[in-house]
């Protein structure tokens, strides 16, 4: 079939799924509402395997299949054509959204059984596929805005899905008010992008490549910083990073499809499209990577004190995203594409993972209030574990080597530096830790659970999603095998890199690498991430006094952590009262006080003149009209006649 | 015929109704005439010529021979969607005060017919004379809508809008006058045409204050500031607005707002292009701080109605900004956003209205998990909310993104100043919609859930939501339907609005005769 029809069905499928959930909002049938959106879903699934697998059949140089639906904005020299474009970068996204979107689906139908809203909430579900798709889809900038606005919006209303709670719809606000500071940046980015080529056509752009790299801070890399503003609103980065962990009020599935595998990482996937461009502002690459990688550490920190096991997670998102975004700024777009893939599996695993837990422990999410839940739980733990060992980089779990990547080459990258990939390393030590942490107080250890709540596992539609992520998690990271473990095995292939490798820039001057040290750094990872795994493990099952006794003894720091270092306070008191004070500060000094005034003063000054004319005031409309026409015909004509 | 007709349904329903003797056929009577004025102007639509900027349909007659005034019609691609605008707005009005207006019913729908030609007048004429005729009768309706229908302050909103209006208009008659002895000067005739005024070389000195041009620039751009409203004479607006009925407010915002807009484009940019050129930083400034200063005291409003008037502020400052940037993509972009400011703040005070006629309040504070409570309005106000904020697929992306966009290209620091507009009015209108919809019942709630509770959307303001609702998506994801017939025009004016001139569409038929007579 024609590859239009296969771009029209993944976007009609779910858009039909949204209206029919929508207009019955009201219904209670969450098993018909689950259906139909996870059906909707299911169907644009097919439709990016039938896509994908035409761009495999495709010729290497020519992987690309675009088709425009019609012109959208035609003004002056500015085109845009609702017109989409799948290739080697694209086509891997839509597989991702639609793969995992469609596990996410068919999970929240056992999630939200007990929901008074189902339908309402696939509607959303539905829609966010959309506008996910129209992020990763669009040919044009703009197109991709409209997806990047619109995954926002719908994660406005997932978060603040049950807005009777006050905190929930308050923390919809916030993810959506700060994306919107993203935003803002992202806008600016097109407008520069806009001057420097004179369309926002993805392929138009990159045509006009190569671009001559910036030594200097110039339009380039204003152009780049502004784009990466965007995304540190998007895909929670420093300083825009504090509406992440408030978005976990939303329902657990949510977390994980939006607020794990595919929204959050539209950022690096918008920079990663860009990468010509970006690689020739390295100036603005620097700051990327230092961005990533102070994100990774100072995320990783605040997970290891928090208790709720979704906060948890939230700040081990945060951290990974860190990690991508090191990725990309030290010029390894490849490394950023397979971390966000691998991370998509086992982070979307372990939220509904976590979702699992939840759901059995009746909306629990203190992790002190679990424990020994391995026995009660037993499908949801084995899957837990694969993600845990995935996302602490055991090999050889998926994360392990795309992580792995990321460290190597933060480290051989000419655009690296041996600081940054010691950043890496110990937010990765830092990784295990927290998430050891997780598990040891969750799974293992002893129950702390209280005695009215009975543990039970979850249905097989909520666990079968859990099992298909967790082979994900282990086998996800075989796509991407480095050189040289692959030639140990008898040249086993990187397929990802070179799948991804017509779209990529090479990172100039990147010298041969040498095997021992590759292996060096890979058993220091492992070393480091293996040991402080065994900390937690140790501290968090049998010596729990200890983890104690140190926060104890370092109280103003311990606290400072787990305040999330007061940022939240911080920007409040600096940045939004502040701004409300302002608005009441005008409206009672400039508005009333000061622009009123002087139009009183005007005002009673021709009253007072005019006060001869009241006689002829009587209530009567037609003659308080007539009067007034008469005069403005007279007066006009006195003044030309006269 | 054409335009006439469309000039003079709305008065010649208006004469219908206040000869009706019964009061129970008023309604009927109106809506009947506006849904014929619809209809025309539909058909106005369907014959326009998108392939020129000349005036079209024109028409005219002598009135005042010895001053070269005449009743003189015309319209091309900019005032064509205000004509449409308009048109569209008044039978939602009436649709929409069906049960909100009961006294004085006559008077009322008068008034709004009345008002309908006065604001389409100003529209179509293409003589300045008769031009501002149209502009100031469309002070009188106005008038007496906020002041016999209005709020416990009517009389004080009254007062206030109309010597605030007055006043810039006094200085655009001088200004006018000006210019018809101008004519008299160059052209050797009196002519109030606007026509012969863009053939005018109107002395100019730059960077001297008292160059004629700048002064009349000044005059006209007061007069239109005043209208928009602009920051700092923009303050009698919220008073306005909070003392009118909703019909009031809805035909203030929707149409009457643009009238000062649409005068910055037919007169001060394409009349005073010197002027313009030199102090278009200055609007562009201007602009911006109406929007930031609009945005941020909406942030801090107790009113919902309040809130949406000041957001009304920073959203035409949105238009200025189009304007002054001087580039198609801001100029298109201002047209767009008159057209959606008018979709999506005349459906806001429609949904205030609303609200407001089953509880009679309209204090933010006492509401809260409205959304429960009646689900439909709830959708209905966030869509229009989308709307208001920009959310591309919305109407107003569309207008938004190519004024931010023409600002940035032509003064990247006022582009980038008015990007935080973006954020700013979504933190007004989310928040105000989070303290309204979300979160526990409200004491309003409570006490008429006593009293079985709110009723959710009728079917008749159903109707007039879902009519508003298909437009903004309709706007939003077909722009060209819409910006298609003012190519031409917008494209004229920005290529030529430094020596502007245009010409009539003459017909075929004219065409024809004037050839056989040859």
């Amino acid at each position: 079939m024609a590859e239009s029809f296969w771009i029209g069905l993944i976007f009609a499928a779910p858009i039909l799924g949204f209206l029919i959930n929508g207009f019955n909002f009201r219904s209670k049938n969450y098993k018909l509402a689950g259906t139909v959106g996870t059906l909707a879903v299911a169907t644009s699934f097919v439709s990016a395997l039938a896509l994908f697998s035409k761009l495999v059949s495709l010729p290497e140089a020519e992987r690309v299949i675009t088709h425009s639906f019609f012109q959208w904005i035609s003004v002056g020299n500015f085109h845009v054509d609702a017109s989409f474009l799948v290739d080697q970068l694209s086509g891997v996204m839509i597989l991702i959204i639609t793969g995992v979107g469609s596990l996410i689906h068919l999970f929240s139908i056992g999630y939200m059984s007990h929901d008074e809203r189902p339908a309402k909430y696939f509607a959303y579900l539905n829609l966010f596929i959309v506008n996910m798709l129209l992020l990763v889809l669009g040919e044009n900038l703009l197109i991709l805005f409209v997806g990047w606005e619109g995954v926002g919006l719908c994660s406005y209303l997932l978060i603040g899905f049950w807005f009777s709670d006050k905190e929930k719809a308050a923390a919809g606000m916030k993810a959506f008010i700060t994306n919107r500071i993203g935003d803002a940046g992202l806008l600016i980015g097109m407008f520069l992008l806009f001057m420097l080529t004179g369309t926002l056509s993805v392929t138009e752009i990159l045509a006009q490549g190569p671009f001559a790299t910036e030594v200097t801070f110039g339009i380039v890399s204003f152009a780049c910083l502004a784009l990466f503003i965007g995304a540190t609103g998007k895909s929670a980065q420093i300083p825009l990073y504090v509406w992440l962990p408030d978005a976990m009020a939303g329902p657990t599935p949510v977390s994980a499809l939006i607020h794990a595998a595919t929204m959050v990482t539209a950022g690096v996937y918008m920079i990663t499209r860009l990468n010509p461009v970006f690689m020739a502002a390295p100036i603005s690459m620097e700051i990327i990577a230092w961005v990533g990688a102070l994100t990774a550490l100072f995320a990783a920190s605040i997970g290891i004190t928090q208790w709720d096991i979704k906060k948890i997670l939230a700040y081990s998102t945060v951290s990974q995203l860190g990690y991508m975004f090191l990725a990309l700024g030290v010029g390894s777009f490849n490394g950023a594409m397979f971390h966000l893939m691998t991370h998509a599996f086992f982070k979307a695993l372990m939220f509904l993972g976590s979702g699992s837990v939840i759901h059995a422990m009746h909306e629990e999410q203190d992790i002190r209030k679990m424990g020994a839940l391995k026995k009660y739980m037993p499908i949801t733990h084995v899957t837990f574990v694969l993600g845990w060992l995935a996302i602490i980089g055991m090999p050889p779990f998926a994360g392990f080597f795309s992580k792995d990547e990321i460290l190597w080459m933060s480290w051989h990258s000419p655009m690296g530096s041996k600081t940054l990939w010691f950043i890496g390393l110990i937010a990765a030590g830092m990784t295990a830790f927290y998430m050891t942490r997780l598990m040891a107080l969750t799974f293992w250890g002893k129950s702390r659970v209280p005695e009215n709540v009975h543990p039970h596992e979850s249905p097989i539609s909520m666990t079968l999603p859990l099992i298909v992520l967790g082979v994900l998690s282990v086998v996800g990271g075989w796509l991407g095998i480095p050189h040289v473990i692959g030639d140990v095995f008898g040249h086993i292939p990187n397929i990802l890199e070179h799948w991804y490798g017509p779209k990529i820039v090479p990172i100039p001057g990147l010298e041969q690498a040498v095997a021992s040290h590759e292996y060096a750094l890979m058993t220091i990872s492992v070393l480091v991430a293996g040991a402080s795994a065994f900390t937690a493990y140790v501290w968090y099952t049998k010596r729990e006094d200890i983890p104690k006794a140190i926060s104890e003894k370092a109280k103003p720091l311990h606290s400072l952590v787990f305040e999330k270092y007061r940022v939240d306070e911080f920007y409040e008191a600096k940045i939004i009262k502040p701004a409300i004070e302002t608005g009441k500060g005008l409206w009672a000094f400039v508005d009333v006080a000061f622009i009123d005034k002087i139009s009183y003063w005007i005002t009673s000054y021709i009253k007072d003149s005019g006060g001869g004319l009241r006689l002829l005031q009587n209530g009567n409309l037609q003659q308080y009209a007539f009067y007034i026409v008469l005069g403005l015909l007279g007066s006009i004509s006195y003044l030309i006649l006269g | 015929m054409l335009l006439s007709l469309i000039l003079f349904v709305p008065v010649i329903g208006a004469a219908l109704v206040a000869l009706m003797p019964n009061e129970k056929l008023v309604r009927p009577i109106a809506l009947f005439a506006s849904l014929v004025e619809l209809g025309l102007a539909l058909f106005l639509l369907q014959n326009f010529d998108s392939t020129t900027a000349a005036m079209q349909f024109v028409e005219k007659k002598e009135w005042i021979a010895s001053f070269g005034i005449n009743y003189f019609l015309g319209i091309d691609g900019i005032s064509l969607w205000l004509v449409i605008l308009t048109c569209f707005l008044t039978p939602i009005i009436i649709v929409g005060s069906w049960d909100s207006i009961s006294e004085r019913l006559k008077s009322f729908h008068v008034s709004l017919l009345v008002l309908q030609t006065a604001m389409l007048g100003t529209f179509l004429s293409l003589d300045m004379v008769l031009f501002y005729t149209f502009w100031e009768l469309s002070l009188v309706p106005m008038y007496f809508m906020i002041g016999i229908w209005g709020g416990a302050r009517r009389i004080y909103a009254t007062v206030k809008f109309f010597i605030f209006t007055m006043f810039g208009s006094v200085f655009m008659l001088v200004a006018m006058i000006s210019l018809l002895y101008l004519t008299k000067q160059q052209l050797g005739f009196y002519s109030a045409s606007i026509l012969d005024f863009y053939r005018l070389d109107i002395p100019y000195i730059r960077g001297a204050w008292l160059s004629p041009q700048t002064l009349m620039f000044i005059a006209f751009s007061l007069a239109f500031a005043i209208k928009v409203p602009m920051f700092p004479v923009h303050t009698w607006l919220p008073d306005a607005h909070t003392e009118a009925p909703t019909p009031g407010s809805v035909i203030l915002a929707g149409v009457m707002l643009k009238m000062g807009t649409y005068g910055f484009m037919r007169f001060s940019i394409p009349l005073f292009p010197d002027a313009v050129e030199e102090w278009s930083w200055f609007f562009l400034f201007i602009g911006v701080v109406g929007m930031i200063y609009g945005s941020l005291v909406a942030m801090v409003q107790t009113d919902i109605k309040k809130l949406v008037a000041y957001s009304s502020v920073a959203h035409m400052g949105y238009v200025v900004l189009g304007l002054f940037a001087l580039n198609s993509y801001g100029f298109s972009g201002a047209l767009y956003q008159m057209l959606n400011h008018g979709i999506s703040t005349g459906a806001l005070f429609l949904l205030v209205g609303m609200i407001y006629d089953r509880t009679h309040s309209r204090e933010i504070a006492k509401y809260g998990g409205l959304a429960k409570a009646m689900p439909i309005y709830s959708i209905c106000f966030f869509i229009i909310t989308l709307s208001s904020i920009a959310v591309p697929g919305t109407n107003g992306f569309i207008g938004e993104f190519l004024i931010l966009m023409g600002t940035f290209i032509s003064a990247p620091i006022f582009g980038i100043l008015a990007v935080t507009g973006v954020v700013l009015g979504a933190a007004y209108m989310l928040w105000m919609f989070k303290r309204v919809f979300f979160g526990q019942e409200g004491e309003l709630i409570l006490k008429y859930k006593e009293h079985g509770g709110l009723k959710d959307l009728n079917p008749r303001e159903l109707g007039l939501m879902v009519v508003m609702i298909v437009m903004v998506f309709w706007m939003g994801i077909f722009p060209k339907h819409f910006l298609d017939y003012s190519k031409e025009s917008l494209d004229h004016l920005t290529e030529n609005y430094g020596q502007y001139e245009l010409s009539m569409k003459t017909d075929i038929k004219e065409q024809l005769t004037a050839q056989i007579e040859r």
